[in-house]
């Protein structure tokens, strides 16, 4: 059961149902699943809708968010974040569909000052571990709106 | 159905009120490290629990165990008691939510002829195998593909800081304080400071000492959290009528159901964020029981983090929704205060962590008037089962 990928806990770029949204986060832009049929958003990927059955497409998002909750980590749970204590992990809604909860980084804000649906946008960030040398990957972190 | 439907549901179980009951208990020691494997552990544990029920190994016919872990099967069974005999068996058994179904799958084996005795045993090793597993007990959750790309890389993992976001939710919902999570914590160890088996037994928890333990992922504290431990427990189950020739007091089942919850063990994805399946599992199991919660004597509930308690209590129906924090202050949930007597064992978070099956073992003792902290005179007792996927509530009473 062990994790045996050596670039973990960066993500999997070979995964199948996720890579899409890094890929997304190359070109700097914030896409997530939507049915081509029923125009439901689909959050986490699924293989089809799951209301409908159809097709999903990667679409382009406004990349605006409001904060759902969030957590400051202060335990390195894994050897991995042991640099980058405390910081805060958080879940944000999506402006034009909520029920998308993107977890993510919150950056460029002291913790004191986040609040209950604070407005956010993403900003596209390389994240790179210590425990994994010489790679890194855009990832969409998100900060306050100004 | 109580609570927003689109999120999950319940699964559909026959009535079986009053078809069965618990006739043995047996535990292990529970401990730190101990460098004991899981299914030693499980041996002991239903060896004690046959010998409490007045039974040889051979009399015991069904065998309900957790298939996730499979420590302990009817492979083992026998290698243990040398027996050979047939066995029914599941492997949807064993702890976690699965402690309070598992009388369920007995009722139905024994209903069909296909089992007298069932023994469900649950043990776990966690504190010995620690050190080889990546993020502790986060590691089965790392192996899954969309918490591994789409979570874990962003720092939400392991289960304290899932827990941090749902207690900052409650908190930002309804209000809920600090002081009040920690009312949970300080409950348990007390309880836990009354029972010589419980690993904190001597370690005395304030909410001062509560209040200054440091903060694992702020707002979730060390103390908000459960132990890590070895140990484990079985139960047997029996037909209502086989029980009255037993030598233990009769705890008959009177009430089950397991509620699901449609995003499983993402839960960042719940839709209704600050509650758990209990919504789905609670309203049934009470139905089939013929009980309300005001009927309830002795709750024990699944308390991985106290935020978990705190939601149970209200999915559960002990109080309205959003209102636990103000609920659970002060005394209420002491043994000895009359009002919810909460884990009076001292729960996953100060007597042990072995994931739910020392809580149904504390009921039956409560409901025989044999527990370390006993609450007086309890008649109903109730067990809240949780994975985050599933909730399962369990109804007993005493005969």
């Amino acid at each position: 059961m062990a994790i045996k990928r050596a670039d973990f806990p960066l993500p999997d770029l070979e995964d199948e149902l996720t890579k899409e949204f890094f890929a997304g986060a190359a070109r700097n832009e914030l896409v997530i699943p939507r049915c081509t049929a029923c125009g439901a958003w689909v959050w986490y990927p699924e293989p089809a809708c799951p209301a409908c059955g159809g097709e999903l497409a990667w679409t382009s998002t406004s990349g605006r968010a409001r904060l759902f909750s969030w957590a400051v980590v202060r335990r390195p749970f894994l050897p991995a974040f042991a640099e980058m204590i405390p910081f805060v992990t958080a879940l944000v809604a999506l402006e034009e569909a909520p029920e998308v909860r993107i977890v993510t980084y919150i950056v460029d804000t002291d913790p004191q000052e986040l609040t209950a649906d604070l407005p956010l946008e993403v900003t596209f960030r390389p994240l790179s571990f210590p425990t994994v040398p010489d790679r890194a990957v855009a990832v969409p972190m998100f900060r306050p709106r100004p | 159905m109580i609570g927003t439907p689109d999120w999950g549901h319940t699964t559909s179980f026959e009535d079986i009120n009053g078809d069965v009951a618990i006739v043995g208990i047996g535990e292990t020691e529970y401990t730190k490290a101990s460098g004991r494997t899981a299914r030693d552990i499980g041996a002991e544990a239903a060896e004690r629990a046959i010998a409490d029920a007045g039974l040889e190994p051979a009399d015991i016919d069904g065998l309900t165990f957790s298939g996730a872990f499979a420590d302990f099967d009817v492979a083992a069974f026998h290698e243990q008691f040398g027996t050979t005999h047939e066995m029914w068996s599941s492997p949807w058994g064993g702890g976690m939510s699965w402690a309070g179904t598992a009388p369920y799958l007995a009722a139905r084996a024994i209903n069909a002829g296909k089992a007298r005795h069932v023994l469900n045993v649950f043990p776990v090793a966690w504190a010995t195998q620690r050190a080889s597993m990546t993020g502790g007990p986060g590691e089965v959750h790392a192996t899954q593909t969309a918490k591994q790309n789409l979570e874990v890389p962003f720092g939400w993992f392991p289960q304290p800081v899932y827990f941090a976001t749902i207690m900052r939710r409650h908190m930002l919902e309804f209000g809920t304080t600090e002081a009040q999570f920690g009312a949970v914590a300080v409950a348990c160890r007390r309880h836990a400071n009354l029972h010589p088996g419980a690993v904190m037994h001597g370690k005395k928890m304030t909410i001062d000492d509560y209040l200054a333990s440091p903060y694992l992922a702020d707002p979730l504290r060390l103390f908000d959290s459960c132990l890590i431990s070895d140990g484990g427990a079985a139960y047997v189950t029996t037909s209502a009528e086989r029980a009255q020739d037993l030598p233990a007091p009769v705890v008959v089942v009177r009430g089950v159901a397991e509620g699901l919850s449609a995003s499983g063990t993402h839960w960042s994805q719940q839709r209704d964020f600050t509650s758990t399946p209990q919504v789905f599992s609670a309203p049934p199991a009470f139905a089939m029981a013929g009980l309300t919660p005001q009927d309830v004597d002795v709750l024990t509930a699944y308390d991985p983090f106290t935020v978990v308690s705190l939601m149970q209590i209200e999915d559960m129906g002990f109080c309205p929704k959003g209102e636990s924090g103000r609920f659970v202050e002060g005394d209420t949930l002491f043994h000895d205060a009359g009002k919810l007597p909460f884990n009076p064992h001292g729960g996953l978070l100060s007597h042990a962590y072995v994931l739910g099956i020392a809580h149904v073992v504390e009921l039956v003792k409560q409901l025989r008037g044999t527990a370390a902290a006993q609450v007086p005179g309890a008649e109903v007792g109730v067990y809240g089962g949780y994975t985050g996927a599933h909730a399962s509530t369990l109804v007993l009473t005493k005969a």
